[in-house]
């Protein structure tokens, strides 16, 4: 077990994402800067090749996956498997991702920008990101027998999670990873009970392992945004520290008639999404397919795997806020957005 | 679960199981899923024990681990309630991975998750809305996003209706959920993964496949 081979020929076969992160590696830091070790740890998780099984513990509840990941002349092809659950697997092959979903019989592929590794990644911790995480390594320990750094991203406040890492001494995988909020409790987590990182990986093991047999195949085409002008003008007009608007535009949301305004807020690691929608979007008269029906207005709060998701109305509009955050950040945010008339300008 | 699995499920969780032991336990694991539950709670309840915080649970489980420890009813996190209530959630968010690509599934989905049962828990109201929050201090703070205005900030999450909420249309959260993924960064991407490969360990309501309505999605197309 853990066998860690190393593999030199895959160093020099690096993805754009990770020239990216060389290319802005600050200059001047130690080799035991915990910064360092997220960005190893990046590194190893886009570029290496690796085959282990790991543990996913969230409420109490333990499930087994296997993850394979190989990089073989600039090709990234990687394979997630439900190894005791639904059997569904999801294979990614550059910029195609298949989902086996054999409980559903099942067979959904996309076309998709490339999106990083299955197993994730942390962002580059600049200076804005530090002002609302504290990055620091904990002492040393020991996963699978093997010393690990330990590291811990903190937030600094409530509104936000953060993650520790216990990164394979050798390698900087991510043997242990876990979600905690700012008190420091323990949300999900991920630990590897095995981990390979072979030179090479047989293309049998990056096969999916489903009959697929009887099954429906569905392609999913090009993303289905919508760039509507006649949409009004939204912001959050107050926000919680550290965030901002990254992203602006219309999604038609499956079902709907009309799209609605999509708004992105991140702290630079974590991202809220904001959904404006006029609750007559749907009303009859407009010019909703015969899918579209009329929605009640939904309000609350709900569990969204490791984040939440809350909806309120605001001036009519039914607003949505997601996000992998804690609840009051996605409340916050809802509570917080206004609609702006015609002429008024949003102030940001 | 056995004193011997205990044994061996409390040294791997040291990582201090040899490699040959941890490969048996992990093939028992994957074959058995009562051990695996028990597993799961026992992981728990080392995490508990080791000071590492205490993982969001369920509420009857918390308490039951919580008195075991030292007698006092569980203090689960402020939100354990809301994970509890909001479980149907699961296999919806679960999709957001396959982000666009899962229109499918989530009309299977959402099928399973408006059926009524248990997983259906209050987890949204549509009546009694929540008192707007009160923003204390707020001004100026990060409008922008700039840092530095965090200690002037502090924020009061309204009270909620206990009403019990009549039937939602958790395909329109879904969707909301779908679109929000294409944004989402970091290892949060992750967990959406690991959620979507994670089985439901309710009954379904309804043979899946048969409830798979193309009407509804019309950003599908079927491969010829």
């Amino acid at each position: 077990m853990t066998r860690s081979r190393q593999s030199r020929a895959i160093w020099l076969v690096p993805c754009a994402l990770v020239g990216a992160l060389l290319a802005t590696l600050p200059q001047a830091r130690g080799a035991d800067d915990p910064r360092e070790w997220l960005e190893k740890m990046n590194k190893a998780l886009a570029t290496r090749n690796y085959d282990g099984t790991f543990f996913h513990l969230s409420e109490g509840r333990l499930e087994t996956m296997r993850i394979v990941h190989r990089v073989r002349a600039g090709r990234v092809t990687e394979r997630l498997q439900s190894l005791d659950g639904s059997g569904r697997e999801f294979v990614r092959a550059n910029d195609e991702l298949t989902c086996y979903l054999p409980d559903q019989h099942t067979v959904l592929v996309e076309q998709r920008q490339d999106r990083g590794p299955f197993l994730g990644s942390l962002p580059q911790f600049d200076a804005s990101v530090s002002d609302f995480y504290r990055i620091e390594a904990l002492p040393a320990a020991h996963i699978l027998g093997r010393p690990a750094r330990v590291i811990a991203v903190n937030p600094k406040d409530q509104f936000r999670f953060g993650y520790r890492l216990w990164l394979d001494e050798k390698t900087a995988m991510p043997l242990k990873t876990q979600l905690c909020d700012s008190r420091g409790q323990v949300i999900e987590q991920i630990f590897f009970a095995r981990l390979e990182m072979p030179e090479n990986i047989p293309d049998a093991d990056l096969a999916p392992t489903v009959r697929t047999e009887g099954m429906r195949w569905v392609r999913q085409g090009p993303s289905p945004d919508s760039a509507s002008a006649a949409l009004g003008a939204y912001r959050a007009s107050q926000l919680p520290p550290g965030f901002r608007l990254t992203v602006q535009g219309a999604q038609t949301l499956g079902g709907a008639s009309s799209p609605a305004s999509h708004l992105v807020y991140s702290d630079g690691l974590a991202t809220v999404s904001v959904f404006v929608e006029e609750q007559s979007a749907t009303a009859p008269g407009s010019a909703a397919s015969p899918d579209a029906r009329p929605e009640a207005p939904v309000q609350g709060l709900a569990r969204v795997g490791s984040g939440y998701a809350f909806s309120t109305i605001v001036q009519g509009h039914q607003v949505t806020a997601v996000g992998e955050v804690p609840a009051q950040t996605v409340e916050f945010i809802a509570h917080s957005v206004k609609i702006y008339s015609s002429g008024e300008p949003p102030r940001h | 679960m056995s004193e011997q699995i205990r044994e061996q499920v409390s040294a791997f969780l040291d990582g201090e199981l040899p490699n040959t032991e941890t490969e048996l336990l992990l093939k028992r694991l994957t074959r058995d899923g009562e051990l695996r539950e028990s597993f799961g709670r026992y992981a728990v309840i080392g995490e508990a024990l080791r000071g590492a915080g205490s993982p969001i649970l369920t509420g009857g489980f918390a308490s039951r681990v919580n008195l075991a420890i030292d007698g006092e009813p569980a203090q689960v996190p402020g939100h354990a309630h809301q994970a509890h209530a909001a479980r149907w959630w699961r296999p919806l968010a679960g999709v957001t991975v396959a982000a666009g690509v899962a229109t499918v599934a989530i009309v299977a989905l959402q099928q399973r998750a408006i059926s009524p049962g248990p997983r259906a828990a209050p987890a949204l109201t549509s009546q009694n809305a929540p008192v707007p929050p009160s923003i204390v201090a707020a001004q100026n703070a990060s409008l922008q996003g700039g840092g530095g205005a965090r200690e002037a900030l502090s924020y009061t999450v309204p009270a909620r209706s206990a009403n019990v909420p009549p039937a939602l249309s958790s395909g329109r959260l879904t969707n909301y959920v779908l679109a929000h993924s294409k944004y989402s960064s970091g290892l949060g991407q992750r967990s959406v993964l690991a959620d979507l490969l994670i089985e439901d360990d309710e009954p379904q309501p309804a043979p899946l496949q048969g409830v798979v309505q193309p009407s509804l999605t019309p950003d599908v197309r079927v491969a010829p």
